[in-house]
């Protein structure tokens, strides 16, 4: 059967559409854990609770750095796929997946860290938010490297430039930068503030 | 193979055609089997709570003592808990969710859009087999040492923690609940995506079906809410397994502990938009139905679509009404209260312009006109006696009690299941191409109304005289014996209602193989499925439709003699 133009218009149109929606909701999921997270630490007199220290800046700034540069180098990959140049779409999307992979180095790293320092997740309210949020945003990161892989043949040589994988490439990207989103926010309140 | 805008190879195999098929028509139908499977289960369990209520300490009838052999066919305290906490789960998320959104949405969003099938088909088709596993993993619970969850549909902390609720079935039913979760957001993206991308040339928004507008802002509210639900189910699990303290208070208490509370604000943040995730449909679809058998146009038609986006947006500020006797400070319970308050309004709106849609109708009494219009009662009174529980003074009284039950199974279980009922009647001969039996069906609605009345409206006796829910046994209290008779009085209710559930299945059943073949159009309505053959073809429509009129164009005197109504496919008839 052939695809009508209006039928590819409506198409890409559904599929911003539907991104945008799963998006919200998404965006919903830790958006309540955000407000969780702002009860428990409204409730307390002192934060972190009695008896326990700040955590060292080290991993958190390292993941946020990580995944602040696995977006841009997204963005990167791109711009140079519609630029259709071939060897810098290679690269930036391998380093892209390198980045991403890294990120969850480094929060492999974050939780060796709170052990150390004897935050396991049953030492009360702060570890359970530490280990519980993270998780639950490396669990994300988990399926956003998979969602990186899933446009693997965008990367193919003949195939760089085809306007096929521009809808999957770009909803891949805002899945990829909500998830860094996510990640600036709960550096700069879990960890910072 | 999936073609753009959904299209999609006929197919051929077994699997293709029934288990794996991307066709919204199939998927609709896998999610009615579902629902009705489980609206069996769920029924049978209402059944089991209300025999100990009317019958403590005697052996359940017929299965008792295949059920329950070691108490000699009595249901155990623990199992009661179960049974209270699986039906609640079972029909809200099991088979009123899969009946009226899962089918009824899948199957009349497309068709009476002009679309010729789901935006994302595979996602469609996706969504139903994660429900397929979600309800597979509530059930699995049940096998598993312990039993299944026992900390009441809401599953609030600390009953549903480990110190509650030891034993894998609160796990497995948080887990339930988390994939069903992410069916329901994937159907929701779908749903939204449809509406806005493929709606047919010439429908605006308010020629679209209110049956279409019900669903479209019942997948909204799902987007929105459905993943705060999630995330906290998602914490009761790290609680649970990985000995995370989100809900657990207590010792801890110096060292920052966790916040039971916290549960129960997640839970109604999603659990009172939820209230009307399952109802909007209902009333999309009463709004429609009292149009077509009064054979009038719809009176308000916008006014009503509005008054549900109304209804929608403030569902979604009142939640706190659930929490008054969490010592919430007067401030937030005044203010909680008035958003509640102010729902009445649209809800008025709502009512008159149902009441003014049949007013001076030329109403056709079949089996849909009969069960919306005791959608329009049983709604009435859930929504009145709502009041009584969304200001403070009373509710600090009746909350807990059997009150809030029966309230909540007029406006959740009596609206809700009689609108499935009236959409099933209505749309099965679209569905199967053959007519359900008029009389049967009449037989099914008086019986569940009496039955269901006498149930609801006893529970709201019961516990306006103090009788609390989820007690195993009240009557060990003295000042709630002299409510034993009334008691029994609702268990027999229920099994009227039950035993009327019957004609209802035999219909069903029986129409399916030799009903009466269904014409193209045996309602005479000028939506656009019935436009199409009875049932419709691979992609519905050969040529996508362009709409001219609206979906209620009924009794216009400039029509030819003989014909009442028009198809949203013709020009509007003027003089």
């Amino acid at each position: 059967m052939k695809i009508d133009i209006r039928e590819k218009i409506q198409r890409e149109e559904a599929s911003n559409i539907g991104f945008s929606v799963a998006m919200i909701s998404w965006g919903m999921l830790f958006a309540s854990l955000f407000l969780a997270y702002a009860l428990y630490r409204f409730k307390e007199t002192a934060w972190p609770p009695m008896g326990f220290e700040k955590v060292s800046l080290v991993w958190p700034t390292t993941s946020t750095i990580i995944i602040f540069l696995s977006s841009c180098t997204y963005y990167l990959y791109q711009k140079s796929y519609f630029m259709k140049q071939v060897k810098s779409t290679k690269f930036f999307y391998s380093v892209t997946v390198l980045f991403a992979s890294l990120f969850l180095v480094s929060q492999k790293m974050l939780w060796a860290t709170l052990h150390d320092s004897g935050l396991y997740t049953s030492s009360g309210i702060f570890a359970s938010i530490l280990h519980g949020f993270t998780w639950v945003h490396a669990g994300h990161v988990g399926i956003g490297i998979l969602a990186i892989l899933f446009v693997i043949p965008s990367v193919k040589t003949q195939n760089i430039g085809n306007e096929k994988f521009r809808i999957r490439m770009a909803n891949v990207g805002k899945f990829w930068h909500f998830l860094g989103i996510v990640w600036f926010l709960m550096y700069l309140t879990m960890f910072v503030l | 193979m999936t073609y753009a805008h959904g299209k999609h190879a006929e197919p051929k195999t077994f699997l293709s055609k029934y288990i794996f098929s991307f066709d919204h028509k199939v998927i609709a139908k896998q999610f009615l089997w579902y629902g009705i499977f489980f609206l069996l289960i769920g029924g049978l369990m209402a059944l089991m709570i209300r025999w100990t209520l009317a019958y403590p300490g005697e052996a359940f009838p017929v299965i008792g003592n295949w059920l329950f052999p070691e108490t000699g066919g009595v249901i155990p305290p623990d199992t009661y808990s179960m049974l209270f906490t699986l039906h609640g789960t079972i029909m809200i998320f099991y088979a009123i969710t899969p009946i009226l959104i899962g089918a009824f949405g899948n199957y009349c969003i497309p068709l009476m859009i002009g679309a010729r099938d789901m935006a994302f088909p595979t996602l469609n088709m996706l969504s139903f087999h994660l429900a397929a596993l979600s309800g597979l993993i509530l059930l699995s619970s049940l096998f598993f040492p312990l039993g299944g969850a026992a900390g009441g549909w809401t599953s609030y902390p600390t009953l549903s923690t480990l110190v509650g609720s030891p034993g894998i079935g609160q796990t497995l039913w948080c887990m339930a609940i988390f994939v069903l979760g992410a069916s329901s957001t994937m159907g929701a993206v779908n749903y939204i995506t449809t509406i806005i991308s493929f709606r047919a040339p010439g429908m605006g928004y308010f020629d679209m079906p209110l049956t279409v507008w019900g669903l479209w802002l019942t997948a909204i509210l799902n987007a929105i809410f459905i993943p705060v639900l999630g995330a906290g189910v998602m914490l009761l699990i790290f609680d649970r397994v990985f000995g995370t303290t989100f809900f657990l208070a207590g010792a801890a208490a110096t060292s920052g502990t966790g916040d039971p509370i916290l549960f129960q604000h997640v839970f109604w943040i999603f659990g009172h938009p939820e209230v009307y995730i399952l109802i909007l449909p209902a009333w999309g679809i009463v709004s429609d139905f009292l149009s077509f058998f009064a054979r009038k146009p719809a009176f308000g038609a916008k006014a009503t679509a509005l008054a549900m986006t109304t209804i929608s947006v403030l569902s979604t500020l009142v939640y706190g009404h659930h929490m008054f006797t969490t010592q919430m400070s007067p401030l937030l319970t005044q203010s909680f209260m008035t958003l509640t308050m102010t729902i009445s309004i649209p809800s008025a709106i709502l009512f008159a312009n149902w009441l003014g849609t049949i007013y001076k109708g030329s109403i056709r009494f079949t089996s849909p006109m009969l069960f919306s219009l005791g959608v329009v009662f049983v709604f009435g009174l859930g929504g009145l006696t709502g009041l009584y529980l969304g200001t403070v003074s009373t509710d600090l009284y009746l909350h807990d009690t059997y009150f809030v039950v029966g309230h909540f199974h007029y406006t959740m279980a009596a609206s809700v299941l009689l609108g499935g009922f009236a959409a099933i009647y209505f749309w099965f001969p679209k569905m199967f191409g053959r007519m359900m039996n008029e009389t049967m069906a009449k037989v099914h609605f008086w019986g569940t109304m009496i039955g269901l009345n006498g149930v609801f409206f006893g529970m709201m006796v019961v516990g306006h005289a103090g009788m609390h829910r989820r007690l195993y046994n009240p009557f060990v209290y003295e000042f709630l014996q002299k409510l034993i008779p009334i008691n029994t009085f609702i268990t027999y209710s229920a099994f009227v209602m039950g035993f009327a559930q019957l004609p209802f299945l035999w219909n069903f059943f029986h129409s399916l193989v030799k009903g009466k073949v269904a014409e193209s159009n045996p309602w005479e309505v000028g939506t656009l499925e019935w436009t199409l053959p009875s049932p419709p073809v691979n992609y519905n429509f050969e040529e996508i439709p362009v709409v001219q009129c609206g979906p209620h164009e009924f009794g216009n005197p400039n029509l030819p003699e003989g014909k009442d109504f028009q198809y949203q496919t013709e020009k509007l008839v003027e003089a």
